[in-house]
């Protein structure tokens, strides 16, 4: 123990011990929001409107959460419905967007056919567009498929992952050719190449669509807001959106507010934490160099 | 179980003008064991995948037991194959890696697990099946992707450079390993690899390409001894072959010599005839001739070649001398360990006249009866 840890300090010199430091700086630097989300949501009224505003709770209370349960009970709808809305939803996204993802980067990377070129840089020049230039014309084609108040006015917008398909697309290409003809001559049909090898093969970079699609749907607000009528088929973000909403210059509910945004935010974290470490995972045990 | 006949196959790549594989004809028997070899880039893998089914054939037949293959998948084939990087499954483990083809096929669970421990005993990679490739050496990695192979019981085994990433002396024990493995499994085997060593001992036949062009078909002795052209000759053997040029000549008593501007070789009789049939008398040839078959000791007398001393290359058991005989290529002879010489000493050879070979000067080709 004790020569394992002379040789770690051994090999601490200063300019490795500068680097650890400087990353470990900005490692908090990152891990600020989160640290204040969470913190806010714990302070009393008193703590919530000081100037400066501080970090850390000095007196934490759950007054907070108490007065956001009463909010919400008042509410018409149960909210146990937004929450099932918005779990099905997410989970609906999630997993068809990481399997149409998954298969187009499959098809792109690993499949020759005519006009795939073209196929992929139109994905790419898709990643330009910010969503605000889209909101329309998505209007207009969920409106026309009578989706409108719908689980698939809320999935569908939110399928086309263009960061998704790119990630993959670049990831299976990696795969060496001769593992897929080894596995085709060993019997696998096309479909079991994609399924038996590409994607565990690929596992890290479908887990990190899968994070980044759960991202976007999850705390996702467009769809509820644009595509959803009627009030029982809004999301669960949403709803506490609402209830805190134009709260600029309002003293009441700032409290209900911070701990929305921390309920909101919650399970974002949670999800990322457990792919992250699938994600490492599988980094350390595929051979693929 | 496997007769593989292939017929007139050509490959091109793509729109790709020039063909990669040239009129390929091979009929192989059962239970053979085939070595494409040739240098890199000839086509000795494109021809491989063919077989395989990885890759289209452009033109003409490739018969497996008489059923033509050209259409059928590769699963479909009955064949397996050892890749050169090994192409394990990096996210499966030694035994899932060797039960895949198993699994694929839907062979029951018991049936699969017995396949994959027989395998395993077979190539001693029982301790660590439930390792991941990644765990595992160079060589542990080989012995695995073998494991996949034979597991399946295939009638015809391919491999594509399976040693090549191993170092010199584990390549020599996996050589023998699958010259074993081909004696027990009594399959049909096709083997690619670019070292000569490695088609020199584990073939029945060698198939010698160049530039997707079959140079030479027949038995590793036969290729050594009687090479088809000066491409085969220089590429199988080391040292190289000496190959000379010179002019044929009848001297005085009309018996035919090889003579250059420094030397005067008798000619054997039986290639005297040979030349004459060629006609080649008062016109140029390329003698060839092995380190080998030129010796120290003045046993051949009537053939005597003189060089200036240049350097040596020790390889334990023989010295391989070489010589400037006022060629562009120094000659090189084989002689006895112990013998040494100062440079630039004027060293006297006699070749054996029995072992010269004689070829085309321009096309290469050997003369034969
Ligand atoms: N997919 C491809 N598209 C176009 N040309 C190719 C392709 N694959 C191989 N070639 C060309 O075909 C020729 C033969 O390649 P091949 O891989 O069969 O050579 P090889 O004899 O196996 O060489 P090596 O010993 O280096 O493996 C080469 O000139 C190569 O450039
Ligand atoms: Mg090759």
């Amino acid at each position: 123990m004790n020569v394992l840890l002379r040789n770690s300090i051994r090999r601490f010199t200063l300019p490795r011990l500068l680097f650890v430091v400087v990353m470990l700086l900005f490692a908090v630097f990152m891990l600020l929001p989160i640290v204040f989300i969470v913190s806010h949501a714990f302070k009393p009224y008193d703590e919530l409107f000081v100037y400066p505003p501080e970090f850390i709770v000095r007196r934490p209370t759950t007054q907070n959460f108490i007065e956001l349960a009463q909010i919400t009970s008042g509410s018409i709808i149960p909210i146990s419905r937004y929450l099932f809305n918005s779990i099905l939803i997410s989970a609906a996204t999630v997993l068809l967007t990481t399997i149409i993802s998954a298969m187009c980067g499959y098809a792109l990377a690993k499949q020759p056919f005519p006009g795939r070129k073209i196929l992929f840089a139109t994905i790419v020049l898709m990643l330009m567009f910010a969503p605000e230039v889209v909101q329309i014309p998505r209007y207009l084609v969920v409106s026309g498929l009578g989706l409108m108040n719908t689980y698939p006015g809320h999935i569908l917008p939110l399928l086309a992952l263009p960061v998704g398909v790119f990630l993959l697309k670049q990831f299976m290409e990696q795969i060496p050719n001769a593992l897929l003809e080894a596995a085709r001559i060993d019997g696998a049909t096309e479909f079991g190449l994609f399924l038996k090898i590409a994607v565990p093969v690929c596992m890290p970079a479908v887990a990190t669509v899968a994070i980044l699609s759960f991202q976007n749907s999850w705390s996702n607000l467009e769809t509820s807001s644009y595509f959803m009528q009627d009030d029982y088929m809004k999301t669960f973000p949403y709803f506490l959106s609402t209830l805190t909403s134009n709260l600029a210059n309002n003293v009441a509910r700032q409290g209900a507010a911070a701990v929305a945004t921390l309920i909101v935010l919650a399970p974002n974290l949670i999800f990322f934490i457990i792919l992250q470490r699938r994600v490492i995972d599988t980094m350390v045990h595929s051979g693929i160099k | 179980m496997a007769n593989i006949r292939i017929e007139h196959v050509y490959k091109h790549y793509g729109k790709e003008k020039h063909p990669v594989v040239k009129d390929f004809n091979l009929d192989i028997r059962d239970k053979e064991f085939i070595v494409f070899v040739g240098p890199s880039g000839c086509g000795k893998s494109t021809m491989l995948r063919m077989i395989a089914g990885l890759e289209e054939i452009t033109e003409g037949g490739i018969y497996i037991d008489d059923q033509l293959v050209n259409h059928l998948p590769p699963k479909d084939r009955d064949i397996s194959m050892v890749f050169q990087n090994y192409a394990l499954y990096p996210n499966l483990s030694v035994f899932e890696n060797i039960a895949f083809g198993l699994r694929m096929r839907k062979l029951p669970k018991y049936e699969i697990e017995l396949a994959v421990k027989k395998a395993s005993r077979i190539l001693e990679i029982e301790s660590y099946l439930s390792r991941k490739p990644r765990q595992l050496s160079g060589g542990q990695r080989q012995r695995v992707a073998l494991g996949r192979a034979i597991v399946r019981n295939p009638k015809l085994f391919l491999m594509d450079e399976p040693l090549s990433n191993l170092d010199a002396k584990l390549r020599v024990t996996m050589r023998m390993e699958i010259i074993k493995l081909h004696q027990d499994l009594k399959t049909t085997f096709i083997y690619v690899t670019h070292d000569q060593a490695e088609a020199m001992t584990m073939a029945d036949r060698i198939v010698v390409m160049r530039d997707g062009i079959i140079q030479q078909i027949d038995t590793p002795e036969r290729i050594y001894s009687l090479p088809s052209n000066t491409f085969v000759a220089g590429f199988i053997g080391s040292p190289q072959i000496n190959l000379i040029e010179g002019r044929i000549q009848a001297n005085a008593r009309g018996d035919l010599e090889f003579v250059t501007s420094r030397l005067r070789i008798a000619i054997h009789e039986a290639n005297a005839e040979l030349l004459r049939k060629h006609e080649r008398v008062d016109r140029t040839v390329l003698l060839g001739i092995r380190p080998e078959n030129i010796s120290l000791e003045a046993l051949f007398s009537d053939a005597v070649i003189t060089g200036k001393y240049r350097f040596t290359e020790l390889m334990g058991a023989d010295r391989f001398i070489y010589l400037d005989i006022g060629q562009e290529q120094l000659l090189s002879a084989r002689v006895s360990p112990s013998v040494r010489f100062e440079p630039g000493a004027s060293v006297r050879l006699g070749i054996d006249s029995l072992k010269t070979l004689f070829f085309h000067p321009d096309t290469g080709e050997r003369f034969a009866d």
